[in-house]
């Protein structure tokens, strides 16, 4: 045996640094672990002037290597690792784009996700072959070649590798790979032999998977996730502790195990594997398409000369809205086209501009969102509806000389609608010159749990629980969380046996988990789109790229959003409701914006199901704010959010606008521009103003100095590029002042434009809702926008003054219809609430088909095609329901109307037919349908029921049905079970909050609806919680001071009851800050036990000393702004749906009875 | 014909690489090394932080005059090496 020869030694007397040509990174999916620019970093420490990306089935990673290669100034290859079709084993090979290939790789990407399954890409050496022009194809131990060689059948072997030479010839090259497993070096040297003898190039690679060897065991986890089996030496590779990213002088000694110690082999095999390298290595500008000069845009075509076709359609536009004398109107654009053929994006307007018009002639309600909105040009083609004019906007926000990024149009359609918008996109363009652009999902902390605990053979249930007891975290906060939120401390997750499992879980952060359609995405390009961008299907057949936004807008292709939204989606139902119900026709882009009754709800909070202002912090700002005119409306939606709410623009606001304060200036000159925020600098547009009054330097460099202040690190650039441009008439003094103020909140300003977008979809929902309550609440219902669950809704309906209509087997639609009733009729018609009803009376919201558990669409079509319906068995026969369905529906009342069924009204009487009675009736004519001979019974016998034979549901039954069936209480409010338990706790109700005193302490109680852990200016996790109690919300906050003994019950109750400080808020507003807080089930059942003292002494009842409140460090901003790392992120779901059996959780009881007339 | 036997022996190493051992009061020098790999532990089963690797040689050697061929693990958890195999 030789003595190791010194290794750097070896490494010196190679060809060059060592190219490695096989990496996977973490963009491989569920197998590698290393970002491209880490894997660069690595590769560039280890003197490496090229390196490859080849991740398995795909690109993903392809723009961010190549880009990372770039800025490192490594030579960039790209490839790609694919599985083989045909055999039951997985055999692969790696193809690796030549220096002119990139298009021929994308095409076979996108061939070989074609002809697999989806998200299983498959290629045959004959596929390969159509594109080896432009590739390499390494056959190396996972190949069909390097199995027949690992089982010593060498004539398969050279007859498998004829057959690759036959269809790819001079592309195919074999690749040695050795990771000192079992056999693998010998494998290896069979293979060397073997291209010897046949005359093909062979090249050395590791199959790199990860950074560093200590990575393997996370290896392990991904393969265990991947192939969904517990972690087993047998589903797991081999060799995977050398598979990392060697240097050349471990690679040299590889090399060395393989040739057998032969220097001159040695030296041949490194200097093959650097020519192939070097034919590989790619025009970084050609797939970085932007950051050419000019950059290489790849536009839609538009059938002709884009360029005065736009000057015309402008032209066009400034007649249709009237702007045509308007001389402002004319010098921007003049302006604005100037920019935009300067860059080359005409095509792209008239593009999109084709595009909403098509989808506003499907009929779909299509509205701009974002800095778009600030381009005449976009109002002028109607993209939008927003006149930047009139609310001066600005179009160098959106597009500027100054920008070196593309300009994003974004399109807001009604989300049931999206995909009818997507498709006729695609049917315009053709399929291959659009595709939806995608998205990485990573690793959190829930799915990081599911998958390691998954991999460990934990029990699925358990590890469910354990994952949904977690906040929307990062993986790698799991400890963290553990001991910083107390109601993860009290739950017994800390135990040792998971340790194991969390530390792991921490280790999969951020790692790329599956691929999914990016939410608004889509690229329109013109034929070569497919030479630019690998292409799979999505989950539902779209053309999908392979590249996520920024990758896209790298590689230089435009897309354009169109969103999804439930709301307009919202909108377009109620107007269809209005004008079926009341023939009544709404123009909803045409309505008043100075309508005084909508501003009056929108002042008095009433504002739940509204676009927008429906969350507690923005009742509470809205009733603060006071708005008047819709400019009141883009001011509060810039300023609630959390920059702005974390650098408290919001009080200074406050108190100029109501007069309690003068507005004060930064400085005179600067009056005109933040005269309409009263001195304080909110919006983006105001920001650039500042600094070209300042600098006279124009709105383009502004905004580029605008995005600056964002990075930390430009930050100071921009200061002293302010300074060095400042004006003559500005002191030093002033100057810091002003820069202070823009550093400060410059970065956190709200884009105008896009405010002003969404000022206009929020004032027509609060329009509708004032002046068509139950119509828009139908909609609010059936599409469910926001955030709050159906029977918040519907509770709203009520104290609107809109009735709430049982389920009805004959008048139920599908979704939420809106009915005329005689007025007062139903519970709800009459509201509870001491406030006036809202809704013009005579209105009744019927609950749908579909709210009902388990039901199909099929039974659905049935039902509403047999309509009328005579009997439950009639029903049964011609709907021909499952009978679980038809159960339910009896349950909560679907037949009470057909059977004159009255439960729990005074009206029934013992001995009348029951709900009961229906539901045996059901379990009889199922067993006379199943055709059993011996329960065979006639039809005529089944339409009879003894009436009576079993009693009626008692009211808190069919409630507890309700909600168990339809998640709604329809019947009666659940809280109206505890009447008697909150009156004699002395609970205040949400009706009465406004009469409280500031600073009184009171008890609150009801159904939990909402809980959110927003940013908020402390740098605290505080917990808003919203109750619901029949009688209105109530806004509850729970500071980190009380969370130590209340956030476990916070999260952990369906029904809460809590003491508190009334805190006003505003004119009409007012939320309580919680003291402490119970679950009121747990009072009811100490009630029902131990008399009312019992539940008395438990409020009573001294507790813990708020020890232990949360943890963990807040993130500090240079501007002072402070976020806890738990603020913003989603908290756990906790209990937000009904335990499954309300009252039943002391033995036999059959639960609180309904006082009389409650 | 392999045997099994997997009695704790003594190594001496270059480089990591084994060059001499006793086994059985014999002491055998390496002449060649037909085959080294390397095989990550279970690391799932234990609960050590670093639960290593185990090094596999296959070897000729030769106690004196006759030489064979022996299998020699050796584990960096435990520092221990193994004599696992030996061929006729």
């Amino acid at each position: 045996m030789s003595t190791a020869p010194d290794l750097s030694a070896l490494a010196g007397a190679l060809p060059g640094p060592f190219p490695h040509l096989h990496v996977a990174s973490a963009y491989s999916l569920r197998y590698g672990t290393a970002f491209p620019a880490d894997l660069v970093r690595r590769a560039a420490e280890h003197g490496a002037d090229m390196l490859a990306l080849t991740d398995r089935d795909g690109l993903y990673g392809a723009i961010k290597h190549v880009a990372a290669c770039h800025e490192a100034g490594i030579g960039p290859i790209v490839g790609a690792d694919l599985a083989l079709a045909g055999g039951d084993r997985e055999d692969r090979v790696v193809v690796l784009a030549r220096s002119d290939g990139w298009p021929r790789l994308c095409r076979l990407v996108t061939a070989a996700h074609h002809v697999g399954e989806r998200g299983e890409p498959r290629v045959t050496p004959e596929l390969v072959g159509e594109h080896s022009s432009g590739l390499f194809v390494l056959l190396g131990p996972g190949s069909d070649v390097g199995r027949a060689v690992a089982l010593r059948r060498d004539q398969e072997a050279r007859a498998l590798l004829d057959r690759w030479r036959a269809v790819a010839g001079d592309a195919v090259v074999i690749e040695l790979v050795d990771r000192y497993g079992p056999r693998e070096a010998s494998n290896a040297t069979r293979m060397l032999a073997l291209a010897e003898a046949a005359g093909v190039p062979a090249v050395l690679t590791n199959a790199v998977r990860f950074l560093d060897p200590a990575d393997h065991r996370i290896g392990h986890v991904l393969d265990s996730a991947r192939h969904l089996l517990p972690l087993h030496s047998r589903h797991l590779e081999r060799s995977t502790s050398h598979a990392y990213l060697k240097t050349g002088a471990e690679m040299a000694l590889v090399a060395r195990r393989i040739c057998g110690g032969d220097a001159e082999r040695m030296a041949r095999l490194f200097a093959v594997t650097r020519r192939i390298a070097r034919r590989c290595v790619l025009d970084p500008l050609e797939v970085l398409a932007l950051r050419a000069d000019p950059p290489r845009l790849h536009l839609p075509e538009v059938g002709c000369d884009p360029v005065p076709l736009l000057r015309s359609r402008c032209a066009d536009g400034l007649r249709e809205r009237g702007l045509e004398r308007s001389k402002q109107a004319r010098r921007r654009l003049a302006e604005e086209l100037d920019v935009i053929e300067r860059k080359g994006l005409s095509g792209y307007f008239v593009a999109v501009a084709g595009i909403t018009d098509m989808i506003r002639g499907m009929g779909v309600r299509c509205a701009i969102r974002g800095s778009g909105a600030g381009s005449l040009v976009v109002y002028l083609l109607r993209i939008g509806e927003v006149n930047p004019l009139e609310h001066g906007l600005l179009m160098e926000r959106f597009l500027a000389e100054s920008r070196v990024g593309l300009p994003d149009i974004d399109i807001d359609v009604e989300s049931a609608r999206r995909l009818d918008c997507y498709r006729a996109i695609r049917d315009r363009y053709g399929e291959a010159q659009v595709a939806c652009v995608s998205m990485m999902e990573t690793y959190r902390a829930r799915s990081a749990i599911r998958d390691v605990g998954m991999a460990l053979g934990l029990p699925p249930h358990e590890v469910d629980v354990i994952a949904k007891a977690f906040p929307h975290i990062r993986a790698r906060q799991i400890r963290a969380a553990l001991s910083d939120l107390p109601e993860l401390r009290q739950s017994g997750l800390g135990d040792r046996v998971l340790e194991t499992a969390f530390r792991l879980a921490e280790r999969l952060d951020g790692l790329p988990r599956h691929i999914a359609l990016h939410p608004c995405g889509v690229l329109v390009g013109n034929a070569g789109l497919r030479d630019r961008t690998p292409v799979e299907r999505s989950l539902l057949g779209f053309p999908m790229s392979q590249f996520d936004k920024d990758d896209v807008e790298e590689a230089g292709l435009l897309k354009l959003d169109v969103l999804g939204v439930r709301m307009q989606s919202a909108l377009a139902y109620a107007v269809a409701e209005i004008e079926r119900v009341d023939g009544e026709r709404v123009d909803l882009d045409a309505i008043p914006h100075d309508d005084a009754a909508t501003y009056e709800m929108i002042r008095e909070a009433r504002t739940i199901g509204c676009f927008q202002i429906e969350s507690p912090g923005q009742r509470e700002l809205v009733a603060k704010l006071e708005p008047r005119t819709l400019h009141d409306l883009i001011v509060d939606i810039s300023l609630f959010r959390p920059g702005p709410v974390n650098s408290d623009m919001v009080t200074p606001y406050l108190e100029t606008r109501h007069g309690w304060r003068p507005p004060r200036y930064p400085h005179p000159s600067l009056r005109p521009v933040l005269e309409e925020t009263g001195g304080v600098v909110v919006f983006h547009e105001q920001v650039l103003r500042i600094i070209d009054v300042m600098t006279g330097k124009g709105l383009s460099e502004a905004e580029r100095v605008r995005r600056g202040l964002s990075d930390p690190e430009s930050r100071a650039r921009m200061r002293e590029w302010f300074f060095a441009n400042l004006r003559p008439e500005y002191t030093r003094e002033e100057a810091e002042e002003v820069w202070r103020v823009l550093d400060a909140f410059g970065a956190f300003g709200f884009c105008k434009a896009h405010a002003a977008a969404f000022a206009l979809p929020t004032y027509q929902s609060a329009w509708l809702k004032r002046h068509h309550t139950a119509a828009f609440l139908a909609g609010v219902l059936t599409h469910e926008p926001g955030m709050y669950p159906p029977r918040v809704i519907v509770d709203e309906a009520r104290r609107c003054g809109v009735a709430v209509l049982p389920l009805d087997v004959n008048r139920s639609d599908r979704t939420w219809r809106v009915e005329r009733v005689p007025p007062a009729a139903g519970y709800g018609a009459a509201p509870p609430g001491g406030r006036a009803p809202l809704a013009r009376p005579g209105y009744g919201l019927r609950v749908p088909l579909s709210a009902v558990k388990g039901i199909s669409d099929a039974e659905i079509d049935r039902i509403l095609a047999g309509r009328p319906y005579t009997s439950l068995a009639d029903f049964w026969e011609r709907a021909r329901p499952s009978r679980p369905v038809a159960e339910r529906i009896v349950e909560v009342g679907g037949f009470d109307a057909l059977h004159g069924l009255r439960p729990g009204e005074p009206r029934w009487r013992p001995g009348r037919l029951t709900r009961r009675d229906l539901i045996a009736q059901v379990g009889a004519l199922e067993r006379a349908s199943s055709g059993v001979a011996e329960t065979q019974l006639a039809m005529g016998f089944t339409e009879r029921v003894p009436p009576g034979e079993l009693p009626e549901m008692t009211e808190a039954e069919a409630v507890e049905a309700e909600l168990e069936i339809l998640g709604l209480d329809v019947s009666r409010h659940v809280i109206a079970f505890y009447d008697e338990l909150l009156d004699e706790l002395g609970v205040t109700r949400a009706r009465d909050l406004l009469r409280c005193r500031n600073g009184a302490e009171i008890l609150v109680a009801g159904v939990k609806v909402a809980t959110q852990t927003p940013a908020v200016r402390s740098g605290q996790r505080v917990i808003f919680t919203t109750l619901e109690d029949s009688t209105g919300p109530v806004d509850l906050t729970f500071f980190e001071s009380v969370q130590g003994r209340c956030a476990a019950t916070v999260f952990g109750s369906w029904l809460l009851a809590a003491r508190g400080v009334v805190r006003r808020t505003g004119a009409r507003a007012v939320s309580v800050r919680a003291l402490d807080c119970w679950n009121l089930a747990d009072l009811d059942r100490a009630r029902r036990e131990g008399g009312i003292e019992a539940a008395r002494a438990m409020i009573r009842a001294p507790r813990p000393a708020a020890s232990g409140g949360v943890g963990g460090r807040p993130i500090a901003y240079p501007n002072g702004y402070r976020l806890s790392p738990y603020a913003d992120v989603g908290p756990a779901p906790g209990l937000t749906r009904p335990p499954r059996r309300m009252w039943h959780a002391s033995g036999g009881s059959s639960g609180p009875t309904v006082r009389p007339g409650a | 014909m392999s045997r099994l036997y997997g009695d704790p022996i003594e190594v001496w190493t270059r480089d990591g690489s084994p060059v001499r051992f006793v086994w059985r009061d014999r002491r055998y020098t390496v002449r060649q090394v037909l085959e080294h790999w390397v095989v990550a532990r279970e690391w799932w089963k234990t609960s050590d932080a670093d639960p290593g690797e185990r090094r596999f040689w296959r070897v000729v050697a030769s106690p004196g005059g006759e030489t064979g061929t022996y299998e020699l693990r050796y584990d960096t958890s435990t520092d221990r090496w193994l004599l696992l195999r030996a061929w006729d």
